[in-house]
């Protein structure tokens, strides 16, 4: 179990190893002066240039800046944003327990509604309820994020006059939330669905039910245990696509987390902040992986138990 | 005779438009063995799981009949009634043990909760019971193996597990669904015994579903045959045995490979007038050494499996090398290679005298002509997308043997030669019976005209009668042309019939090596000796010897010496 | 993208009988209605447009929904269901390109990797799943921060940000099917390396990648919408309904016809191609017709 750690653990470091290199190369795969694109709106003068230039470490050769950045980055300085000089880590670190919110609280729901959608899905195969829930689920995975916010926001913010448009409070919040839980939600029932349909198709259902179990001791602790151990290895990706999501549906809903700066930086051509926000979507996403990694070892007996 | 314990009358099952199951009629009585065989297909199986509502819901529907147990008609109950019944008066063991248990819950949880729920025992009672079982049963250190999890266990082990957990109740009923189809011979003989004990124990009747006769021979008291849905033919089984009634029963019987038939005999039975008869060397191998490394990653590797150790035998032209051993013995790493489908770690290859390890890539393409495979599922050897047609000319073109006209004549005179029609060229895999498709491997394999075909267990996917028609096609074959065989098997009754020399492997390493005759006639290894007394004879009247208990940690393992002309032995 | 890495097993379909069977499964058949109906829309788009898409003051301005109007005018006067109907062909040239990219890149790379086996296919499998796991929104922000803005450069951006899902997929089909007796019989057979990945991996890889690339054409149009409606793909005055719906956001309460439209389009084209997708592989795949 130990080792199983460590081994997770040290694919995560691989992961944010080369999420490194690939933000140092995305600075020079830019056609043109990157310099020059950054402060295409700034009044500068040849000098000036040439000076950001140095200080940014774009005259030095590939592999020393990729080393350059690699020191700054160990002791936690990402570099200064463009737009603004902050320090880009204070930044992200400012803005990112308004996103772990949204996603947190989005992926419960969308664990508790797609799960239980799709593991009802799954015992009632075959029937009308199945058939109905898939429907709702397929329409879920098919609507666009935003578009799902949008008619949310209309529906419970502007005719019903229940909740607020725009903000930063916990009401601020159930929206976003609902809105991106809602949508995961749909892809979980999916694949809650056909994993625990793989579940109650193998042998061990069978012989639970030939030894004259109840149906519901079959169905909890024979076929949802077992079920436990696909469906929570395949939420560490799923937490990766919320957090992608999260970028869009926080633009929809004015929520101030790091996705929202992140098209910020975009549009700006705010090329620190933007590697700065690609390695800390990298490393969050890879230590959540470990997480859930751990999470599912512990739910399967043959890695907690195995080598 | 009393009443019976389970009356099954005109018990009809349907997938479909299809009937598995059709119109079948029988009585199980207290005490006794009565089991229901066939092939595939034949509905032996659903059968069964009708009794106990355990066919999949969506796919299966009962279509009529009756199975009176206890005076209830079991295909009648509730769920509720039906589930009374299910694990508490009559059990169930399956055909695999490596999936039948759940893996994320101990052994001691899973023995004990049918007890607590059909006897209402408290945990601790159903513990004492449970472990009482785990010892009934001769798994050693019942405590420490309510703790452990399924895959902690061997296949025999889970086997030993789900018939305790199915004896704990002391059911009236134990059915057994192809119940040691997954182990090897020796531990299906250790099961075989131990539910022989069980039933002398407990005084369960038993309702055995196999396909193999060498186990109905042994365990049944009654017999039940099926054909496609249909019974057959009903007997007590010496009468099954010596004089079946039935047409199907006699050819099936006739089609079962008797291990000692031959055993007067050096070869294999002569097809042809004049078989063609060993000649010069064809494949030289010795000193192959292989370890599969362990799942390590960057942390080194976890210790290796040795697959082979100083593995080496030479086979000639117009002879069956059979390589037999239970699985991991290395038999199959072996047989792939000489075929180079597989690099050794050490070790010399010659076929007909060159060194195949020192070819490039490209000369052993073209050496490739020279040997050839065949597989044990003949489905999955074939491209599914491909016709088969163009599957056995893609030899010949890849060596440029036939091209145009020239090639399809070929492929229609190899499709006759191993009995199909030349019309069958343009159809894809799926379509063909198992049979068939053997038959279109071996084609493939004859169409480079090789020296050399390893066969891999090429018969133990096919039912026994078509088993009989493909060994019977190799034997031809091979005395017609004069092939060289490596053969390898688990099946030492099939073994008998096709080898000339017999390797009998271990835990990678060859234990015994000689003339067929000698090496199952008399053995002189101890291992060699288990595995043949562990096969179970299609003879009712003979008894089986008492199993020797073999000690596996004091068996000799070491290096082969001769101990009489061509037969060698571990020391 | 939540489609499962599962390959399609099974034997060939005839194509005439596999367009009949995915008639007869409800899913195959309402996605396959879905997605004629969008093509013919693309292609008839100038017959069926009843105004201009581009031209303003088609009508009043923020006219709700009407006999004259289908689906109201936006703030400029424009047509919105005239610019849905055009809207149709940005979003199938942005959905079929963009899986083309991806597919391509993705298949050669998995189907290499899985072929080569060894050290090769480790690094290269690794460096995938590395890439894999930043996820395609991330990866299309790169290279739009790479390439600058524009629905173009968004088209490519999602091609790109794909390729490392369908070489895991097509990687992992590989990794089956190379374990197979009948990929050993062609080896046995002396098959050289380009026949054995062309003439036997290939041809069992595809099915899975038809059904893996029907489903990967909702996930880049909702990919495309997403980046247009950030600002970052389409431009005005293209009429992409992604785009269009982020025009409609300040005047959801007064119009909601200009919100509304423009994201059942989207829905509704992502909706034809995963019911499409899902008919293709219960066509293709008994196992899953069985349940």
């Amino acid at each position: 179990m130990l080792r199983f750690i460590v081994q997770r653990l040290f694919a995560a470091a691989i992961t944010i190893w080369i999420a490194t290199i690939a933000v140092t190369l995305l600075i020079h795969l830019v056609p043109g002066d990157p310099v020059r694109i950054m402060y295409a709106g700034f009044q500068t003068t040849e000098a000036e240039i040439e000076a950001i230039r140095a200080r940014l470490g774009l005259d030095q050769p590939v592999w020393r800046q990729y080393f350059m950045y690699l020191g700054r980055v160990l002791q936690g300085d990402l570099g200064h944003s463009i737009v603004g000089n902050q320090p880009v880590l204070d930044t992200l670190l400012q803005r990112f327990p308004a996103t772990l919110a949204l996603t947190v609280s989005a992926l419960v729901i969308a664990v508790v509604v797609g799960g239980s959608l799709g593991f009802f899905a799954a015992y009632k195969r075959g029937t009308a309820w199945d058939f109905g829930a898939m429907t709702l689920a397929i329409v879920g995975v098919s609507m666009p994020h935003f578009w799902l916010g949008l008619l949310l926001l209309f529906l419970f913010s502007m005719t019903l006059g229940w909740l607020p448009v725009g903000g930063s409070g916990w009401r601020n919040l159930i929206l976003p939330a609902l809105t991106l839980g809602l949508a995961t939600g749909a892809v979980i029932a999916r694949l809650t669905r056909s994993a625990m349909i793989d579940i109650f198709d193998q042998d061990f259902v069978r012989t639970a039910h030939a030894k004259g179990l109840p149906k519901t001791l079959v169905l909890y602790r024979h076929a949802l245990r077992s079920g436990l151990v696909p469906v929570v290895s395949m939420l560490g990706l799923q937490f990766a696509y919320l957090m992608g999501g999260a970028i869009v549906i926080e633009n929809v809903f004015a929520w101030n987390g790091v996705g929202r700066l992140a098209i910020q930086a975009v549009f700006a051509r705010d090329y620190p902040l933007i590697q700065g926000f690609i390695l800390f979507f990298a490393t969050v996403v890879a230590l959540v992986s470990v997480v859930i990694d751990v999470t599912y070892a512990l739910l399967d007996p043959r890695i907690r138990y195995g080598t | 005779m009393s009443a019976p314990l389970l009356q099954v009358r005109d018990l009809s099952v349907a997938f479909g438009p299809v009937r598995a199951v059709d119109g079948l009629s029988y009585d199980l009585h207290a005490g006794e063995t009565l089991a229901i065989v066939g092939e595939s297909g034949s509905g032996k199986s659903v059968s069964s799981m009708a009794l106990l509502g355990l066919l999949p819901p969506r796919s299966a529907r009962i279509e009529g009949g009756t199975a009176v147990f206890d005076g209830q008609d079991l295909l009648r109950l509730s769920d509720r009634d039906l589930r009374r019944v299910r694990g508490n008066r009559i059990a169930m063991i399956f055909q695999e043990p490596m999936t039948s248990l759940t893996p994320v819950l101990r052994i001691g949880q899973q023995l004990t909760e049918a007890l607590v729920e059909h006897r209402g025992l408290s945990q601790a009672a159903a513990r004492d019971k449970a472990l009482e079982m785990l010892r009934l049963v001769d798994l050693s250190d019942p405590p420490r193996r309510m703790r452990q999890f399924p895959h902690e266990l061997s296949g025999g082990m889970r086997q030993r597990v789900m018939i305790a957990m199915a004896m704990a109740l002391e059911p009236d009923i134990l059915i057994a669904d192809e119940p040691t189809t997954a182990l090897d011979v020796t531990v299906q003989a250790e099961i075989l015994g131990l539910m022989r004990d069980m039933q002398a124990r407990f005084g369960t009747a038993i309702l055995l579903i196999t396909h193999d006769m060498g186990v109905v021979a042994e365990m049944a008291d009654r017999v039940v045959v099926m054909h496609r849905g249909r019974k057959v033919e009903e007997g007590p089984v010496r009468a099954i045995f010596g004089s079946p009634r039935a047409d199907y029963t006699a050819a099936l019987l006739a089609a079962v490979p008797r291990l000692g038939a031959r055993s007067a005999e050096d070869g294999p039975r002569p097809i042809i007038d004049q078989p063609a008869l060993p000649g010069a060397v064809v494949l030289h191998a010795e000193g192959m050494s292989k370890v599969f490394a362990g799942r390590g990653g960057i942390f080194g590797q976890s210790g290796g499996t040795v697959a082979m150790h100083d593995v080496g035998f030479s086979v000639r032209a117009g002879e069956t090398l059979a390589l037999v051993g239970e699985s991991g013995s290395g038999k199959s790493t072996s047989g792939r290679a000489v075929l180079r489908l597989l690099e050794v770690d050490e070790g010399r290859i010659e076929l007909e005298g060159d060194d195949m390890r020192a070819l490039s890539t490209r000369s052993l393409r073209k050496a490739r002509r020279s040997m050839q495979m065949v597989f044990q599922d003949p489905f999955a050897a074939l491209n599914p997308r491909i016709s088969i047609g163009r599957l056995i000319a893609e030899p010949m073109l890849i060596h440029g043997i036939a091209r145009g006209s020239e090639l399809e004549d070929r492929v229609a005179a190899l499709l006759r030669r191993v009995g199909l029609e030349p019309v069958h060229m343009k159809r894809f895999a799926h379509e063909f019976s198992g049979g068939q498709r053997q038959r279109i491997c071996i084609a493939r394999a004859l169409s480079v005209g090789p020296k050399l075909i390893v066969a891999d267990e090429p018969t133990s996917a096919l039912d026994v009668s078509v088993q009989a028609q493909v060994l019977e096609l190799m034997l031809e074959l091979q005395q017609s042309m004069g092939l060289a065989y490596l053969f390898i098997s688990h099946d030492m009754a099939v073994v008998e019939e096709m080898a000339h020399r017999v390797a009998v492997m271990r835990q990678g390493r060859i234990v015994e090596m000689g003339p067929r005759r000698a090496v199952l006639g008399a053995p002189r290894h101890p291992y060699t000796a288990a595995l043949l007394a562990a096969v179970p004879k299609p003879d009712p009247t003979a008894q089986r010897p008492k199993l020797p208990r073999l000690d596996l940690k004091d068996l000799p393992m070491g290096p082969l010496a001769q101990t009489a002309p061509d037969h060698w032995v571990a020391q | 993208m939540s489609a499962p890495a599962e390959p399609v097993a099974a034997a060939p379909v005839a194509p005439r009988r596999a367009i009949w069977a995915l008639l007869r499964s409800p899913s195959g058949a309402v996605g396959l209605a879905i997605v004629l109906l969008l093509v013919v829309v693309a292609l008839l788009a100038p017959v069926i447009a009843p105004y201009d898409p581009y031209r303003m003051a088609s009508g009043p301005r923020l006219a709700p929904p009407s006999w004259d109007h289908w689906m109201g005018t936006d703030q400029l006067g424009r047509d919105v269901f005239s610019r849905i109907v055009h809207g149709a062909r940005l979003t199938l040239m942005i959905g079929t390109i963009a899986v083309g990219i991806s597919l391509t890149a993705g298949l050669l790379l998995g189907l290499v990797a899985g072929y080569a086996g060894g050290w090769p296919e480790r690094i290269l499998m690794r460096l995938v799943d590395v890439v894999f796991s930043f996820t395609e929104i991330v990866i299309a922000l790169a290279c739009l921060a790479i390439l600058g803005v524009g629905l173009i450069n968004a088209m490519i951006a999602i091609g790109i940000a794909s390729i490392p899902f369908y070489a895991r997929i097509t990687h992992s089909v590989v990794l089956v099917e190379k374990n197979k007796p009948y990929f050993e019989a062609a080896v046995a057979a002396g098959a050289s390396h380009l026949r054995l990945i062309f003439l036997h991996l290939l041809p069992n890889v595809i099915p899975t990648l038809i059904v893996v690339g029907t489903l990967g054409v909702s996930t880049a149009v909702l990919a495309a919408a997403g980046l247009s409606f950030l600002g970052l793909g389409a431009q005005p005055p293209q009429p992409e309904w992604g785009f269009m719906l982020s025009s409609s956001r300040d005047l959801i309460s007064g119009a909601p016809w200009m919100m509304i439209f423009p994201g059942l389009a989207i829905a509704i084209t992502v909706l034809g191609f995963n019911l499409l997708g899902d008919g293709v592989r219960e066509v293709l795949d008994p196992r899953q017709r069985a349940r």
